[in-house]
């Protein structure tokens, strides 16, 4: 049996026409009840419409008009399928190409996956490098303002920051300190730092040159050397712009991972946990080269470079868990700044950068 | 179905029609899972097909007065939409990034806009993905299309949306049934033009009750807190204090401020218990007024959808996911257990703490993705599949007398809707 009964519709109105549908070798014929011709379809140009199970609902190749013939009747479904080559009635070409879309956005998943791990980064620095100072000045600035309403948890009722007053002395104190360390690193931006009131053992650097140190960190530091140490660091993430190029890299891992891929039912969290994983593979490297810097500085300063180690590892231990700390493995940074400060040759004496007298005062500039 | 029998639906001189689904439950779920295990192996590059095949399901199986819709639309189409929308936005962000820097008073005024600008640009989005879908929606050879300007939607739909929040959700049902009016009266089925009949007012009657019972003990607290505490003297007090130990004074000093406390939780709690109850019932509410409005000149809907319907497709939802939960946890605890004892015997503290990371955001993309995929196939489909069930048409004979019209439009409104995490099926 070559035909069956079907419905036509002709893509110029939506009335349905009965029809008897004939798979003959040469083509579809499609019949009016009367039998007159309506239309004669090659199978070359035949292609299955979206339709339920038990329809095929067939519509030709780029034919702008949208006529479609529906039939039901298996026999003759079968049929057609053996008269027309291109057509995929078992879905198996569909399967193919399907397959071929799964490995192309597994292809393109794994290289996404890895341009965040190598590729950003590496932009990340190039652009760094390509910022103006004067630029980096200003995003400095525009971040500082959200910084510090960030910081700034408003539990005491004292300034936010520890400022006794130009000309006192726990401020004369900070200024002696950061000088000493500046003229030795000899940045080509001014640095300026400020204590602020926290309770963290914590010092952190924003791009452009502004430092905070937590006045937790003053209360756990037992020698100028060891805060010194610990500005040092920061000082060398100012110098290699750490601040302006993690900025970038958490832009880029933003851009790929949420703009790109698409927030998948909420993939907000999917993103940060991302960037997490990335990030603290990175910052490792980067934490691991303000330390080397810190030492080179601390020697050129004429202070101990190994006192960076002692505090570290004093907070860790006190933190309980290494977990918790935002800088990774501290036996391992020791170790490395120890290796450090052994291999850099000191040129004077080493001596504490601040004298008894001012660092007492230093300890006291929060009141 | 036998032909008798779709002969029959649309024979004339039986105007009144029915819309039944008729696809396969087993079917939807099979396209849900591999799409789920898909999405998260392609890290959500595979969305594009994803959302096409869903899309054909649903159309293909919605069969109206005998004859079943088609959805013409192509994944591919959605993938360059897609970056089309990305070369757009990438200027933009990068636009709002360097005016965020600061360029003086300029800078902040641009950055300040940026927000309210996208959510303008998402509606424009959400207009233009509906125009996308529409042309390729194909029901008897002949396509559906939307005219209206998107821009001018974008601007009403903002405008409605600034006065739902600021009327606290009381808007909107007048803001649904202005904004489904626009939509509407620009929707063409071919030449035959669509409108919207729905009453704002209506839905405002029958959504109040529950506005009520979710906004009525917060409201009730906030009158029990403005009775009970006097309140100049607490603001004195705490202008005297300065913070710190504010709210101990304000215990000895007004006893009521703590009772108050006590009301504000419970009605905060009360409410969202009743906004989870009855949010079903919502559901149902709107799907039913939204069908019931939906006319064709002279063609009109009507929809006798139960509201215990979504309830189950609900419950069912609260089932699988339960038991969805229980299947994760147990394979996330062998999963790093098995981590820990491989990291014991080679050692290396480095190794377990990256497969621990890794097995913790395995789970977390496998928890979104395995709900997701939950909720489309209890709840999204109960909607789908008995909203077209309850559908009855009066005045079918119109769909069979229609010219053909309008063109495919470009799917870049379904990419910025996509960037911009407006999307939906």
């Amino acid at each position: 049996m070559k035909t069956a009964a079907g419905f036509y519709f002709d893509g110029v109105t939506s009335a349905r026409h009965s029809v008897t549908v004939e798979a003959a070798p040469e083509g579809l014929h499609i019949r009016g009840t009367d039998g007159a011709s309506i239309a004669t379809w090659a199978y070359a140009d035949l292609r299955a419409m979206s339709a339920p199970d038990d329809l095929l609902r067939l519509g030709r190749a780029d034919d702008p008009s949208l006529a479609r013939v529906e039939i039901r009747d298996p026999a003759v479904i079968a049929l057609i399928d053996d008269y027309a080559d291109g057509f995929d009635r078992s879905g198996r070409t569909e399967r193919r190409n399907r397959a071929r879309i799964v490995a192309w956005s597994l292809a393109a998943a794994a290289s996404l996956v890895l341009i965040g791990i190598v590729g950003v980064p590496v932009l990340a620095d190039r652009i760094a490098a390509l910022i103006p100072l004067s630029v980096e000045h200003r995003l400095g600035t525009a971040i500082d303002g959200q910084v510090r309403t960030m910081l700034d948890n408003k539990k005491s009722d004292k300034p936010f920051e520890c400022d006794d007053g130009a000309g006192k002395p726990g401020r004369a104190a900070l200024d002696t300190l950061i000088g000493r360390l500046e003229r030795a690193a000899n940045l080509p931006i001014p640095l300026r730092a400020a204590v602020i009131r926290r309770s963290e053992a914590n010092a952190v650097a924003l791009p452009g040159g502004r430092i905070y140190v937590f006045e937790g960190l003053i209360d756990r530091a037992r020698s100028p050397d060891e805060l010194a140490g610990v500005l040092a660091h920061e000082i060398g993430h100012v110098a290699h712009r750490d601040g302006t190029r993690s900025l970038l890299h958490a832009a880029g891992l933003s851009f790929l991972f949420g703009m790109l891929l698409g927030d998948f039912t909420g993939g907000g969290l999917v993103v940060i946990a991302a960037q997490t994983v990335v990030k603290s593979a990175y910052s490792r490297e980067v934490e691991a080269s303000a330390d080397l810097y810190s030492v080179r500085l601390m020697t050129a300063a004429g202070g101990d470079p190994r006192a960076l180690g002692a505090i570290l590892s004093r907070i860790a231990t006190s933190n309980g868990s290494r977990y918790l700390s935002d800088h990774p493995d501290t036996q391992d940074r020791v170790a490395a700044i120890d290796a450090a400060a052994a291999a850099t040759p000191v040129a004077a004496t080493p001596g504490p950068l601040l004298a008894p007298p001012e660092w007492t005062a230093f300890k006291r500039i929060c009141g | 179905m036998t032909m008798a029998d779709a002969t029959a639906a649309v024979a004339p001189g039986t105007p009144e029609a029915t819309a039944r689904f008729v696809g396969d439950r087993r079917a939807y779920w099979r396209l849900l899972v591999r799409g789920a295990v898909l999405l998260a192996v392609s890290l959500g590059i595979y969305r594009f097909w994803y959302a096409t095949d869903v899309r054909r399901f649903l159309w293909s199986n919605t069969e109206i007065a005998g004859e079943t819709l088609e959805y013409t639309g192509t994944a591919l189409e959605l993938l360059i939409g897609f970056l089309i929308a990305i070369a757009l936005l990438v200027p933009l962000y990068l636009g709002f990034a360097v005016a965020a820097l600061g360029f003086g008073p300029l800078g902040q005024l641009i950055s300040a806009l940026s927000v309210p600008l996208l959510f303008v640009l998402g509606q424009f989005a959400v207009y233009r993905a509906r125009r996308y879908r529409l042309t390729r929606t194909v029901y008897r050879g002949v396509r559906c299309h939307q005219g209206g300007s998107a821009v001018r939607y974008a601007i009403c739909a903002t405008f409605w949306w600034v006065l739902i929040a600021l009327t606290l959700g009381l808007a909107y049902p007048f803001a649904q049934s202005r904004l489904e009016r626009f939509k509407m009266r620009n929707t063409y089925y071919g030449n035959l033009r669509g409108r919207f009949a729905g009453s704002g007012f209506r839905l405002f009657l029958r959504g109040l009750p529950m506005w009520f019972l979710v906004a009525g003990p917060v409201a009730f607290a906030l009158a029990f807190s403005i009775s009970t505490v006097e309140w100049d003297k607490v603001l004195a007090s705490a202008a005297a204090s300065g913070g710190g130990d504010f709210l101990n004074q304000l215990e000895t000093a007004f006893p009521g401020v703590y009772s108050a406390i006590v009301v504000w939780m419970a009605a905060l709690s009360i409410s969202i218990i009743m906004a989870a109850l009855l949010f079903p019932a919502f559901q149902a509410m709107m799907l039913r007024w939204w069908i019931g409005g939906l006319r064709f000149e002279t063609l009109a809907i009507r929809s006798e959808l139960r509201t215990a319907a979504i309830y189950a497709a609900y419950l069912r939802f609260l089932w699988y996911g339960v038991l969805f939960f229980f299947a994760l946890v147990i394979l996330g605890s062998l999963l790093l257990a098995a981590a820990y004892y491989v990291s014991a015997q080679w050692g290396g503290t480095d190794l377990t703490e990256i497969a621990t990371a890794a097995i913790g955001l395995a789970s977390y993309v496998m928890a979104m993705l395995g709900f997701s995929a939950i909720y489309q196939g209890t709840v999204k489909f109960a909607l789908w599949r008995c909203g077209v069930d309850s559908i009855v048409l009066d005045g079918a004979d119109a769909l069979a007398r229609v010219d053909a019209q309008g063109a495919p439009s470009s799917a870049v409104g379904e990419g910025l809707a996509d960037a911009l995490n407006v999307g939906g099926f």
